[in-house]
């Protein structure tokens, strides 16, 4: 009797995302006044992503690579946005030149990335992730704030937001695995 | 047909439209001719077309011009996709392809395009339909009016000479430091209420 063919396969499940942290993020967003988004795809943050995108908004782009998303949320910021840049954090270790113009000609913009140096690092493909983004913004000096608890997120947003304003520079929250995703 | 030549036309039409210009030579005639407080002078390479982009995406009621060179949109030509994915009309891209290095040094390192790169080439297969590339100064003149008066994305690509190398005041200051031009343009982009009728009020 011939073989028949396998039937296809759906698609394999995602990683789910703890709600309380998607929510929390959206209402940091709101009540920072954060009006544009741009994004390259991350595992921890795609919850956040298609939850923004899904809402409608928040006007939210996708980008080719993260320095480049960062260009175009700072150019948002030159004609008035409150952006916001999501990514993995391997993509700040990618963006150290557009931080560092970001800087110098005083156009900042939040930044949203996953990962951090010590918390919940289990896998090493990360390895280079988690060595990179901390130290670029160190030497940049652009402050960075890791996330500990969904209990916190919406203030950080918020507060992070009012530095970014108040003294015209970027500022960077880094979020954990553990924070965002169900265990 | 010089990079000159092509920014004097460029000038012409600007009136004002925000305009962000990578680094080297093209800063000095754009400064010269049509200095507005509109504009990002010598933006690092390869993030002109995309601050440019990001200008282009939060005031969709204006249209926003990059002057890029070859060199430098080669170092980050994803932007073609990003701006192809998103249709942004109201985006000119404008690049030099002089097929060298032309401000760095001695301005004798070729750039790919000297090698066969097609820059329009590779902005047809991005997505980008408007695109095109001129040869000669009535090419470019025409391209840019039509750049200018219907909807693209657009992206013209200038082939021009190294002529204009030995002739830009590489030393005369420009309007405004980088330090300074960033906060300019956002004054300047705030104190327009007719076009941010919700605009926070600038700082």
């Amino acid at each position: 009797m011939a073989a028949q063919p396998s039937a296809p396969r759906p698609p394999a499940p995602g990683p789910r995302y703890r709600s309380e942290a998607l929510e929390a993020f959206d209402d940091g967003f709101r009540a920072a006044g954060i009006d544009f988004a741009v994004f390259l795809p991350d595992s921890l943050l795609d919850g956040i992503e298609q939850a923004l995108l899904a809402r409608g908004e928040i006007p939210c782009y996708q980008c080719s690579r993260e320095d480049e998303g960062i260009a175009m949320a700072m150019g948002a910021f030159l004609v008035g946005k409150r952006p916001v840049a999501l990514m993995e954090g391997s993509g700040i270790g990618l963006s150290a030149l557009i931080l560092a113009r970001g800087i110098v000609q005083r156009t900042p913009t939040l930044i949203v990335a996953g990962h951090s140096s010590t918390l919940g690092e289990r896998y090493d493909y990360h390895g280079a992730t988690r060595l990179v983004a901390e130290p670029v913004l160190r030497a940049l000096d652009i402050p960075c704030h890791v996330l500990a608890d969904v209990g916190q997120i919406r203030t950080a947003v918020v507060q992070a937001q009012h530095t970014v304003e108040g003294q015209r520079i970027p500022v960077a929250l880094l979020v954990p695995p553990f924070v965002i995703r169900e265990a | 047909m010089n990079r000159l030549e092509v920014l004097e036309a460029l000038a012409a039409l600007r009136r004002g439209v925000p305009l962000v210009i990578g680094p080297g030579l093209a800063n000095y005639p754009i400064a010269a001719l049509a200095d507005d407080p509109l504009t990002i002078y010598n933006m690092d390479m390869p993030y002109v077309t995309p601050t440019a982009l990001g200008i282009a995406l939060g005031w969709p009621a204006r249209r926003v011009v990059a002057v890029e060179g070859d060199g430098s949109l080669l170092a980050g030509p994803g932007v073609l996709a990003t701006i192809a994915r998103y249709q942004v009309r109201n985006l000119i891209v404008l690049v030099f392809d002089n097929g060298a290095y032309l401000t760095t040094g001695s301005g004798r390192a070729t750039t790919a395009t000297s090698h066969g790169t097609d820059v329009e080439g590779l902005g047809r297969a991005a997505g980008l339909v408007q695109a095109c590339t001129v040869a000669d100064l009535p090419a470019a003149r025409a391209a840019l009016q039509r750049a200018f008066a219907e909807p693209g994305p657009w992206l013209i690509v200038a082939k021009v000479d190294t002529s204009d190398r030995d002739r830009a005041p590489r030393d005369a200051p420009l309007p405004v430091a980088v330090y300074e031009a960033g906060l300019r343009f956002r004054r300047a982009a705030l104190a327009q209420p007719a076009l941010f009728p919700a605009a926070p009020a600038a700082p």
